[in-house]
C-alpha cells in the first residue's frame, strides 16, 4: 500500500470518527417559532419567554424566529427550522391564521406543534401534531359567559369582538354560550384591530340597552375601549377577554379606569400566591424584566411537558407526540392532558381589579370544564 | 348632545390625522416620491414623548404639551436621518427605490422601538389633562380639546412659513419645478432636508397627540401611513389643504358614519368614496390634472 494511501485512509477513518462522534452528540432541539414584531408582538414575546424561561438550562438547543405575522413567514421559518436533525416539538406561532398554515406541513413533517394559541380551529381539523396549552375559546368563552350570567346576572350582554380570525372565533362560541344559558346577546360588533376611537361602538352598546359589555378584543384596544368606556360614563359591568389579565394591558389604564373590570383567562400568574407560582414569577422578572402572563405560563407549561417527555425516554418527534397524546401534566397553571384533539389546558380563571392597584384578584375557577381530566 | 360629542372626536382625531397627511405630503411635494417611514415617524413621535417620561420623577404629572419640543427635536433629527439615507443616495433613481429604501427605514424604525421598549402600547402624559369640561350642556374632552388646538396651532404656523416666507417661497419653488429652483440659486439637497425634517415632526406631533387618548405601540405605522395615503388621494396628491380635508373625512367616517352603521361597513364606505374620487376626479378633490399619481 502506498504511503499516500494509507495517509488517505487514516484521515478518512478519523473523519468517520469525529462525524459519529458529532452525530452522538447532536443535541435535540425544539425551535421557537413565534411573532415577536407586528401586532401580536406582546403576546408572541410573552410566548417566547415562556418558552426560553422552561428550555434555559435544559439539554435542548433551541433557536428564536420571529414569525411577524404573516403566514408565509411562519412557513418559512418552519422548514427552515425542521431541515435541522433533532428537531422533536416545535414551539409554535400563537396567531391563528400561521398556525392555520403551519397544520399541513407539520402533519408531513411528523413534528407535533405546541403553542398558546387560542384559534377554535386549530385542533378541530384532526391533525395529530397540534397541541394547544392556553385553554381554547371553548373554555375561556364558557368561563366568560357562565361568569357573566351566573355570578353577574347578566340578561342582556353586547358583545365587541375583532375582525381577525382570532375575534371571529371568540366571538362565536362566546354567542354560542351566553345563547346556551338564556342570555342571547343584544349587539356583536367587531373592530378593525387599527380603530382609534371607541365612542361610535360605545353609543350604540348605549342605545341597545345591553346590561354587561363583553370583549374578546386584543390588548391595545382593550385598554383602549374601557378608557373610552370610562370617559363616557357607561355604567355597566365590563368582562373582558383574556388580552385584558396582561400586566402591559393594566398598565395603560389608571386603576380608577380599572376598578371593576373582570377578564377571563387561562391563569394570572402575578394573582396566585402559591410557592411555585412566585418562584416562577421571581424568576420571569428576574430575566426578562416584565411580568409573567398567562400566555407565558402556558408555554411555559407546554415546553416543560416537553422536557418531561425526552425525561421520560423520547427521543424523536414520534415519540414526543406519543407522550403529549397520552401522558397527563401537572403545570403550574393547571393541570394539562390532551382531550383527543390536540387542546391539553380545560380550565380557567375570572379575574377582577380593584381601585387601588393593577394587581387583579383571582374571584372565580372554572376547572375541567371539558370534563377531560 | 351625542351628536356634538361624535363631531368632537372626529374633530380631534381628523385634526391628529391631517397632521400626519400633512407631513407626508410636505415630502412628497420636495421629493416626488413616496416616504413609506412616515406612519413609524408618527409612533417614533409617541415614542419619544413616553422615553421622555422616564426621565421624570415618577410622581410628578407635567402635561404632555411640554414634551413637545423634545418630540420636535428627535423627530426633526429622524427627519433628516430618513432623508440623508432613505431618499438622497438614490434621489435619481426611479421612484420604486425610494419606496424600497423608506420602507426599509420603516421597518428599521419599528424593529428598533419594538426592541427598546417592547411589544407593549404605551401611552404618553394627556396634553394638558384629563376628564371633561361641561359647555352649554355638552361633555368636552380636555384631551379631544387640547388635540384639535395643538393641530391648529401647528397647521397655522406652517400655512403661514409657506405662505408668507422666504423658506416657504423656496419650499414651493421646489415642489413646482426643482430644476428651475436650483437655476436660480436655491439650495435643493438643502430644501428637501428640510422638508423630510418638517414633515417628520408633524408626523411626531401627531403621535404625541394621539399617544394618551388612542396610544401608541411599535407596530402601528402601517395604519397610519395607509390613512394619510388614502387622505392624500382623496384631497389632491401634493395638496396640503386637500391632505387635510381627506384626513378630517377619513375621521367622520371611523366616528360619525361607524356610528350609524358598524366600523367594518364605515371602513368599506370609505373605500367606496376613494373609487369614487378616482373614478370621476383622479386628481384628487383640490388636486391639479397633469400631476403623475405615484
Amino acid at each position: 500500500m502506498s504511503r499516500f494511501l494509507r495517509q488517505f485512509i487514516a484521515i478518512a477513518t478519523a473523519v468517520g470518527l469525529l462525524s459519529t462522534v458529532g452525530a452522538q452528540a447532536e443535541p435535540l432541539r425544539v425551535p421557537v417559532l413565534v411573532p415577536i414584531t407586528g401586532f401580536l408582538s406582546l403576546e408572541g414575546t410573552s410566548q417566547k419567554n415562556g418558552a426560553e424561561l422552561a428550555l434555559v438550562g435544559s439539554d435542548i438547543a433551541f433557536s428564536v424566529v420571529d414569525t411577524s405575522t404573516s403566514p408565509e413567514i411562519a412557513v418559512n421559518a418552519f422548514e427552515r427550522a425542521v431541515d435541522a436533525a433533532g428537531v422533536v416539538a416545535v414551539v409554535a406561532p400563537m396567531l391563528g391564521t400561521q398556525m392555520l398554515a403551519l397544520l399541513p406541513i407539520a402533519d408531513e413533517f411528523g413534528i407535533p406543534l405546541i403553542t398558546v394559541s387560542g384559534t377554535a380551529k386549530i385542533t378541530e381539523l384532526g391533525s395529530a401534531n397540534v397541541y394547544r396549552f392556553f385553554p381554547g375559546d371553548a373554555v375561556v368563552k364558557t368561563a366568560q359567559a357562565r361568569y357573566a350570567v351566573e355570578e353577574r346576572g347578566v340578561k342582556r350582554p353586547a358583545i365587541i369582538s375583532q375582525t381577525t380570525a382570532y375575534g371571529q372565533s371568540g366571538r362565536a362560541e362566546l354567542e354560542r354560550n351566553l345563547t346556551a344559558i338564556g342570555a342571547s346577546p343584544v349587539l356583536q360588533e367587531a373592530l378593525d384591530i387599527s380603530v382609534k376611537d371607541m365612542l361610535p361602538v360605545l353609543l350604540k352598546v348605549q342605545r341597545s340597552g345591553a346590561d354587561a359589555l363583553l370583549l374578546h378584543l386584543h390588548s391595545g384596544p382593550t385598554a383602549l375601549i374601557i378608557r373610552h368606556a370610562r370617559a363616557l360614563g357607561l355604567d355597566i359591568p365590563i368582562i373582558a377577554g383574556s388580552a385584558m389579565h396582561q400586566p402591559e394591558t393594566a398598565a395603560l389604564l389608571e386603576p380608577a379606569e380599572l376598578n371593576g373590570v373582570c377578564a377571563e383567562s387561562g391563569s394570572s400568574p402575578v394573582s396566585d400566591d402559591s410557592e411555585e407560582m412566585r418562584e416562577f414569577v421571581d424568576a420571569y422578572r428576574r430575566s426578562f424584566d416584565r411580568e409573567p402572563d398567562a400566555f407565558a405560563l402556558g408555554q411555559y407549561d407546554g415546553a416543560k411537558m416537553i422536557l418531561a417527555a425526552l425525561a421520560a425516554g423520547a427521543k424523536t418527534a414520534d415519540e414526543v407526540r406519543t407522550h403529549l397524546q397520552t401522558a397527563s401534566h401537572a403545570g403550574l397553571a393547571m393541570n394539562y392532558r390532551s382531550d383527543g384533539k390536540g387542546n391539553m389546558a380545560h380550565s380557567a380563571v375570572i379575574i377582577c381589579y380593584g381601585a387601588e392597584d393593577r394587581v387583579p384578584q383571582i374571584v372565580k375557577r372554572y376547572e375541567n370544564l371539558t370534563g377531560t381530566l | 348632545m351625542l351628536a356634538a360629542q361624535l363631531l368632537l372626536n372626529a374633530l380631534s382625531l381628523g385634526a391628529a390625522y391631517a397632521l400626519v397627511a400633512l407631513g407626508f405630503v410636505l415630502v412628497l411635494n420636495a421629493t416626488t416620491a413616496v416616504n413609506f417611514a412616515h406612519g413609524e415617524s408618527v409612533v417614533a413621535g409617541g415614542f419619544t414623548a413616553v422615553a421622555l417620561t422616564f426621565f421624570l420623577p415618577p410622581d410628578l404629572r407635567i402635561p404632555g404639551l411640554i414634551l413637545l419640543p423634545g418630540v420636535v427635536v428627535v423627530t426633526a433629527v429622524l427627519g433628516l436621518a430618513i432623508g440623508a439615507l432613505a431618499y438622497l443616495p438614490i434621489r435619481n433613481r426611479p421612484p420604486v427605490s425610494v419606496f424600497v429604501t423608506t420602507i426599509a427605514v420603516g421597518m428599521i424604525v419599528a424593529n428598533g422601538l419594538n426592541a427598546t421598549f417592547g411589544a407593549a402600547p404605551r401611552t404618553a402624559p394627556p396634553l394638558i389633562g384629563v376628564g371633561t369640561i361641561d359647555l352649554i350642556g355638552v361633555s368636552i374632552s380636555r384631551q379631544s380639546l387640547a388635540i384639535i388646538a395643538t393641530a391648529c396651532v401647528l397647521i397655522g404656523g406652517l400655512a403661514i412659513v409657506l405662505q408668507r416666507t422666504q423658506l416657504g417661497r423656496q419650499f414651493r419653488a421646489c415642489s413646482q419645478d426643482p430644476e428651475m429652483a436650483r437655476a436660480i440659486g436655491i439650495r435643493l439637497t438643502r430644501i428637501t432636508l428640510l422638508s423630510f425634517a418638517v414633515g417628520t415632526v408633524f408626523a411626531g406631533a401627531a403621535g404625541l397627540l394621539l399617544a394618551h387618548q388612542f396610544f401608541i405601540s411599535p407596530a402601528d405605522g402601517a395604519p397610519l401611513i395607509l390613512k394619510a395615503y388614502i387622505a392624500v388621494v382623496i384631497g389632491g396628491w401634493g395638496s396640503l389643504r386637500g391632505a387635510a380635508l381627506g384626513a378630517s373625512l377619513i375621521a367622520v367616517f371611523e366616528v360619525g358614519v361607524a356610528a350609524i352603521s358598524s366600523q367594518p361597513l364605515a371602513e368599506g364606505l370609505l373605500y367606496v368614496i376613494v373609487l369614487v374620487v378616482l373614478f370621476l376626479r383622479p386628481q384628487g378633490l383640490f388636486g391639479e390634472p397633469q400631476q403623475v399619481r405615484a
